[in-house]
């Protein structure tokens, strides 16, 4: 292919050159495209990172959203996160502490720390902790069973929804799908709960958004983050006292 | 009994066609590739459902090392607006930088020099983490030097020795000045936010509005408070929309 042949004619001429047949060798030229390959291949990034959106109240409109909170008690969740870390600074686990509506901060007079409710009401406010794990089986565990069963309603809706689209014959795309899902997840006529997201600052940047996660997740529409206000804390050093397990108790 | 006769075959191989398909290949990746865009930290973001990607054109990166260095950059469009103006990176970048300084001299008093090839180097640099007054300093360095000084390599060396690892990066400290409105505070990191926001790029503006114009990217390790102080800031310059880069996690295979 890379020769040319060129035939003899004529006779021999007396002092003529011999006759070579021109043959390019090809090797180098493909080394040297290999490595290009290879230069090209090492230096692209063919996956793109993703975002996640996420709109924060502005700084001064935080009194009126505080107000609104308060008014809807009974669907509010709030979430308290920490990390632990080993002595490298890597995050060994992060844990989700939780409680529904007001929280629940009767002191025993006998241990002087938040004693144990007397009512089913009550018991709502009282923290518990839980951790972020996977679905097992398609089955929710751990703090998205707690946000699934909050947002079941809504959740159970969706799953309506996408049996109708599963659905031989549905003409339903995929578009009107997403829209009607939106619709859904922020149909107010529906109970859903309002979920606030306090990080202590100790927890990982990664706890903050496998939260933010769970929202999208379980289809919440709802949900802010706050600060970690010492409110907070007292309850949450409360818990981690009695439970030493779950993690120091903070500074 | 006949002697079989071997008939000599030359052992050469032809490459050309090796050749055609290996250039096909290299033509393909050299088209397709976006390079890695060199940042002075290297951060694992966390992971997470969502698949909205990240933009390339009009975009505000705002890295946060796990050590709480703040690193800002912009990209520019690549093609013109609505407005018909065309802001390419090279512009905003310089743009910027010449409000950014100008805002800081009017609020501290202070008087930051900028020339042409400061401008220049600053336009191909695709993350900056340098005090406003210390960018004259910065740029009397070695190109490579500058590189390795905002990964917190060689700090105490050079132009700059005085400042400390943990001060490489945008500084988050209250500036306090006064306007006709009365006493207020920024920092540098406001500055810059608000410089290219302002800068006149219209599709930036209208994409940082969106939320979709600023990207804030942090390690998954660095403890929330770090990440706090940038978001927080961004909330005090009204910038409350924004997008955190995250990578892709498929929820099915869990």
């Amino acid at each position: 292919m890379a020769e040319i042949q060129q035939k003899e004619t004529g006779k021999k001429k007396k002092g003529a050159q011999k006759k070579m047949d021109i043959h390019v060798d090809f090797t180098p030229m493909v080394d040297m495209n290999m490595l290009l390959i290879s230069f090209f291949m090492l230096c692209t990034t063919m996956i793109k990172s993703q975002t996640l959106n996420i709109s924060l109240p502005s700084n001064e409109k935080k009194e009126n959203l505080e107000k609104t909170n308060e008014a809807k008690d009974s669907e509010a969740v709030t979430i308290y996160l920490t990390t632990q870390y080993d002595d490298d600074h890597n995050v060994v686990d992060n844990t989700v502490f939780y409680y529904f509506g007001m929280p629940y901060v009767e002191v025993d007079e006998a241990t002087g720390r938040i004693g144990t409710p007397t009512s089913e009401s009550k018991a709502q406010g009282v923290v518990k902790a839980e951790k972020f794990l996977s679905n097992d089986h398609g089955i929710q565990q751990g703090i998205r069973k707690v946000l699934h069963d909050r947002n079941s309603e809504v959740l159970s809706r969706i799953d309506e929804l996408k049996k109708e689209k599963l659905r031989p014959g549905s003409q339903m795309t995929d578009e009107e799908y997403t829209a009607r899902v939106r619709e859904i997840s922020k149909d107010s006529t529906i109970s859903r709960p309002v979920v606030i997201i306090k990080a202590t600052p100790d927890a990982s940047w990664e706890s903050v958004i496998t939260t933010l996660d769970e929202m999208q997740i379980n289809a919440i529409s709802r949900y802010q983050l706050e600060n970690f206000g010492g409110m907070d804390s007292l309850l949450l050093n409360d818990f981690l006292v009695k439970n030493p397990e779950y993690g120091q108790p903070l500074r | 009994m006949g002697k079989v006769k071997m008939k000599r075959k030359s052992t050469r191989i032809d490459m050309t066609a090796m050749s055609d398909v290996t250039v096909l290949l290299l033509t393909f990746f050299m088209l397709t590739s976006t390079f890695l865009q060199k940042e002075p930290v290297t951060v694992v973001t966390p992971a997470s459902v969502s698949e909205i990607k990240v933009p390339d054109t009009d975009v505000v990166n705002v890295l946060v090392s796990p050590k709480g260095n703040v690193f800002v950059g912009a990209t520019g469009s690549i093609a013109a607006g609505d407005d018909g103006v065309f802001w390419s990176t090279d512009t905003l970048r310089r743009v910027a930088l010449q409000l950014a300084v100008s805002d800081f001299n009017a609020k501290t008093g202070k008087r930051v020099q900028l020339t042409e090839p400061m401008i220049e180097e600053f336009a191909k640099m695709n993350m900056f983490g340098v005090p406003i007054e210390r960018i004259p300093d910065f740029f009397a360095k070695n190109s490579g030097d500058r590189d390795d000084w905002l990964s917190g390599k060689n700090v105490g060396q050079g132009p700059l020795a005085d400042v400390k690892e943990t001060e490489v990066g945008i500084p988050l400290t209250p500036i306090s000045y006064t306007d006709q409105e009365g006493p207020k505070e920024t920092n540098e990191f406001q500055i810059w936010m608000r410089a290219y926001h302002n800068a006149g790029s219209d599709m930036l503006t209208k994409a940082m509005k969106s939320g979709k114009g600023i990207a804030v990217k942090a390690d998954h390790n660095s403890a929330y408070e770090t990440v706090h102080d940038v978001l927080d800031n961004l909330q005090t310059i009204h910038m409350n929309r924004f997008s955190v880069m995250t990578s892709l996690k498929n929820l099915e295979t869990e």
